[in-house]
């Protein structure tokens, strides 16, 4: 019996409140001990949130105080609403399309790459192989990763050559690696794996009785998957969705490489700061960011509920 | 007449003989319960009974009609799994509805029929909770009434109470007897625990390696084990290597014990005698040994003795009053009687002890 | 968000679970060879996708054959390894190189001396704080590196002294980086159940900081390997920030060099890349040994403390 004969006794470095609160409750000094415990143990975090606080937050707000500003530096909302106009306004529409597409992309052929190698059982390493992959491939994004699909789909590109070889002149129309086709097809680079990393937990989530209960009442494998499998995974898909939305939209490095036209928000934005702009104009690069913010909040508050879905439901 | 029928059924799994050509005939509104240890093939069995596996040869049949190659879905089986087989996604009542659904039954009549099948589970008023509302019992309760909603051919249960508590088990298992009377269902049971076996089987098929050991009534099995695993796996029983010293006799350290369970064996051969614990009792002219665990269990107390010849653990069921006075250390004595006693005779090349009879 | 970045930690998840589980399968008919034929098909080309790409960076870079003329009689000519080291003499490699190594290392020193004390004292002392620190450690997702970049600029008047130096981007990084970093030392702590190891350590004499170095430290190598190697690769390869801040770190010199030496430049982010991905496979092999042989010690530990509380005597 482990611990029974040994006396628990404060060790002579630290007397006091320590000792209660690692004894477990039980023994009061003064004052209630939840009142002091939770006092004292809160000061422990104070360097976190200071740091949180100064390289996150203060940024994050001045943000927003910088676009809530118009060219006299009085508060007004023109600068929010001067994101929404022009070029501004179809940066906006460009980014949300092709995020869209990228995202949709990712989640349908994700999910499938997903569910394939989570069946494999030949070969055995199939799965492992898969994983670790996307594990790898979800952070390539990014430098490398656009300079690799110019020597590949680029003007230059190697593929892009055995097409026009075989008739399919890829540049002949308004294709562009920077354009909305070409930059869906660059980012799912990431996509995918990163909706195979999500969605391999929630796809082992379905549980194989479900499948043999199904059968047994008398349903098929459509039976299965309209009324069972694809519910059980809906909460899943929408937050995987909804991630790689908000991965596509913000990503900034690898259209950078892309294009030279500043068509997408984060591209805008980088214009607005570079400096080139006129005076008091800055603020609408200031808007566009803190639009940016207001969206990925939306996005992320809306995957962090459908993934504490999806988590109750495999339980 | 919704009987089953297995006829030779072979299964094999890569190298691994999973079963070895089984045939059993489960009569109508029968409860048989596959006892055996994990790999004996019971699972696989019912899982060839469910369609989830196909037989490699041999034949199933139900009612009379060959459903070997038929698929799961088509077979009307009703199957309650081992755990946690309700579809998340959907509440008690609709997890109920679901094969009614399944078979395009009208909704007014799939409503009844869910009230009913709730009602005879005693769950009526847990009909709008999820799953993840509910206890592991209740979840196989609804996992029940599920099976039963569409009116199935056989029901199969694959090891329905082991994942939930000791209390629950005894409970719900008493409960699933009820049911299964009180419906008339032909049912085949998959337990590894003998104990459940034993209280709710109209007839029990213990497996071992994936052939049948013994086919028969619970008390068959236990009164009259038919080979040593099946003596050793139902029950428990004490061990004693003996040697044959008549055409029903044997003896046991220098003791003569009658014991009819030998009259096939020749004289003079070595074998292993199993007794059960409440065969043993506390003489005065038996093995004599110390105590070494007394523990109460209500109606009987066990008592575990090292007998000093053997220097060998034995278990004595004994009724009030006989361990009374008893603690650890005290000498007894231990008397044998050998009429249920199992005899199974030494593999060439086992150790025995061979005794002298004393003189 | 691809600027630093994404890594879901499924094994660090919690508890080590069977790497060995397999998802359901169809039933009810015999299995038959067609039925693996779509999921093959789409691994086969998913796997084609991946691999395109970086075969012709690859040979983008080794082979001084522009696409034009290539063709069967070409495809085998003029490959050499100069184009990956040229840039390794071109001005300003080294500097950028240095600065990037040195970011790191800040940036992991940083980390793990902010995180790991907070991660230990929310286990012990303040569980409460559980979800908000987990909320906290979210955030960053929600502020993407360019607004956060677009923050700084609000305030780079006021800070100018500190914006400055090259080293005002660690804190930044490990802002970047808090997400998984946290999240690792989180999950290492929770599958090591720290507080039993605390109280069966504290109960047998020893103080605080020997509990800290001889207990809690040693078990949780597989997270801190894990946060500290993740965390170095978001800095290696790291642009939004660096780039709009004008700090010439390996990364932008990789975008710059690009134009001055094209081949050479393509070279160079193969290696970027290639250093990526060694980076991860480096942790993946780490992180595998130890995780059994931490994980496991913990377990025993908790079940011969928990089996010792159970047996009857």
């Amino acid at each position: 019996m482990p611990l029974s004969g040994a006396q628990w006794s404060p060790t002579p470095d630290r007397v006091g409140v320590t000792d209660i609160i690692t004894a477990g409750g039980g023994r009061t000094v003064g004052a209630p001990p939840s009142v002091r415990r939770l006092n004292w143990a809160w000061l422990g975090l104070v360097p976190f949130f200071a740091f949180l606080s100064l390289f996150l937050v203060v940024p994050a707000v001045s943000v927003f105080s910088g676009a809530l500003k118009d060219n006299d530096g009085q508060f007004s909302f023109d600068s929010m609403r001067a994101a929404f106009t022009g070029q501004n306004l179809d940066a906006f529409w460009f980014s949300v399309r092709f995020s869209a597409g990228s995202a949709l992309v990712g989640v349908v052929i994700g999910t499938l790459l997903a569910y394939a190698a989570a069946t494999a059982t030949r070969p055995r390493w199939l799965r492992n192989l898969v994983t670790s992959f996307s594990g790898v491939a979800a952070n390539m994004g990014g430098l490398p990763l656009a300079f690799a699909f110019l020597t590949l789909l680029g003007k230059q590109g190697v593929l892009t050559k055995v097409l026009k070889e075989a008739g399919w002149d890829l540049y002949g129309g308004t294709f562009g690696l920077g354009e909305v086709p070409g930059l869906i097809v660059v980012y799912s680079y990431f996509q995918i794996p990163l909706m195979v990393l999500i969605t391999l937990p929630a796809i082992d989530g379905l549980k194989q009785s479900w499948r043999e209960a199904c059968a047994n009442l008398g349903g098929t494998t459509w039976t299965y998957w309209r009324r069972v499998g694809l519910p059980v995974l809906a909460p899943s898909l929408l937050g995987g969705f909804l991630l790689l939305f908000a991965n596509s939209f913000s990503a900034y490095a690898t259209a950078r490489i892309l294009t030279q036209k500043s068509s997408i928000v984060p591209l805008r934005i980088a214009f607005y700061l570079g400096g080139d702009v006129n005076a008091g104009e800055d603020a609408v690069g200031f808007a566009l960011a803190a639009w940016m913010i207001i969206i990925m909040v939306v996005c992320m508050s809306i995957y962090w509920v459908a993934r504490r879905r999806a988590e109750r439901w495999r339980s | 007449m919704t009987t089953l029928d297995f006829i030779s059924v072979r299964k094999t799994f890569g190298s691994n003989v999973a079963l070895e050509g089984l045939d059993l005939d489960v009569r109508e509104g029968e409860l048989i319960t596959l006892l055996g240890p994990s790999g004996c093939g019971k699972t696989t069995a019912l899982r060839i009974a469910a369609g989830f596996e196909f037989a490699d040869s041999g034949a199933v049949l139900v009612a009379g009609g060959d459903i070997t190659r038929t698929p799961a879905h088509k077979r009307n089986m009703g199957m309650v799994f081992q755990s946690y087989s309700l579809f998340p996604n959907l509440t008690v009542a609709k997890n109920v509805e679901f094969g009614l659904r399944t078979r395009g039954v009208p909704s007014n009549q799939r409503l009844h029929r869910v009230a009913e099948m709730l009602d005879l589970v005693q769950l009526t008023s847990f009909a709008d909770r999820y799953p993840h509302q509910i206890s592991g019992g209740q979840a196989q309760r609804v996992a029940l009434a599920r099976a039963l909603a569409v009116q199935p051919r056989v029901l199969l249960l694959d090891e329905p109470l082991s994942a939930l508590d000791a209390k629950v088990r005894t409970t719900l298992r008493d409960e699933i007897r009820r049911i299964q009377t009180e419906v008339g269902i032909t049912t085949l049971f998959v337990t590894h625990d003998q104990e459940e076996a034993l209280a709710i089987s109209d007839r029990i098929c213990v497996m071992s390696q994936g052939r049948v050991e013994q086919l028969g009534s619970p008390t068959e099995v236990y009164r009259n084990p038919s080979t040593a695993f099946v003596a050793r796996f139902v029950g428990s029983m004490n061990e004693f290597d003996a040697q044959v010293t008549g055409p029903s006799e044997v003896t046991v350290a220098g003791q003569r014990i009658g014991a009819p369970g030998v009259a096939s064996a020749p004289v003079g051969s070595p074998v292993t005698i199993l007794v059960r614990p409440e065969d043993l009792s506390l003489t005065n002219d038996g093995l004599p040994g110390t105590v070494t665990s007394v523990t109460f269990q209500g109606a009987t107390t066990l008592v575990g003795v090292r007998l000093d010849v053997l220097d060998h653990l034995v278990s004595a069921d004994v009724g009030k009053g006989a361990a009374d006075h008893l603690e650890l250390g005290s000498r007894v004595a231990v008397g044998i009687n050998g009429s249920n006693a199992v005899c199974e005779p030494v593999t060439v090349g086992g150790p025995i002890a061979v005794d002298e009879p004393v003189a | 968000m691809t600027d630093h970045i994404v890594h879901v930690l499924p094994e660090l998840e919690g508890p080590p679970t069977a790497p060995t589980v397999t998802s359901p399968r169809p039933v009810g008919k015999p299995r038959t060879r067609f039925a693996r034929l779509v999921p093959n098909t789409v691994i086969i080309v998913c796997g084609l996708f991946f691999m395109l790409p970086l075969l012709t960076l690859a040979r983008f870079s080794l082979q001084n054959v522009p696409t034009i003329l290539l063709g069967s009689s070409t495809l085998f000519k003029k490959w050499s390894l100069s184009g990956l080291t040229k840039a390794f003499s071109a001005p300003g490699f080294g500097e950028a190189l240095t600065l990037s190594l040195q970011l790191a290392a800040g940036t992991v020193v940083l980390t793990l001396g902010l995180l790991l004390p907070t991660a230990i004292w929310v286990h012990m002392r303040l569980p409460r704080a559980r979800s908000l620190i987990e909320f906290l450690t979210v955030l960053p997702y929600m502020i993407p590196a360019i607004a956060l970049v677009a923050g700084i600029f609000v305030i780079k008047p006021h800070a100018r002294w500190f914006l400055n130096s090259d080293f005002s981007l660690v804190p930044f990084y490990v802002v970047l980086a808090l997400p998984f970093t946290y999240r690792s030392l989180d999950a290492g702590l929770r599958a090591i159940d720290l507080r039993t190891l605390v109280d069966a350590s504290r109960s047998l004499g020893a103080g605080w900081l020997t509990t800290l170095r001889t207990v809690i430290v040693p078990n949780l190598r597989t997270s801190i390997i894990s946060a500290s190697f993740l965390t170095a690769a978001v800095v290696i390869g790291e642009f939004t920030i660096a780039d709009t801040l004008l700090k010439e770190t390996l990364p932008r010199f990789q975008a710059t060099y690009v134009g001055r030496e094209p081949q050479a430049g393509y070279g160079l982010n193969l290696l970027a890349l290639l250093l990526t991905v060694g980076l991860f496979v480096a942790l993946s092999v780490l992180t595998k040994k130890r995780d059994r042989k931490g994980a496991s010690f913990a377990l025993r530990m908790k079940k011969s403390m928990k089996s010792g509380l159970e047996t009857t005597p």
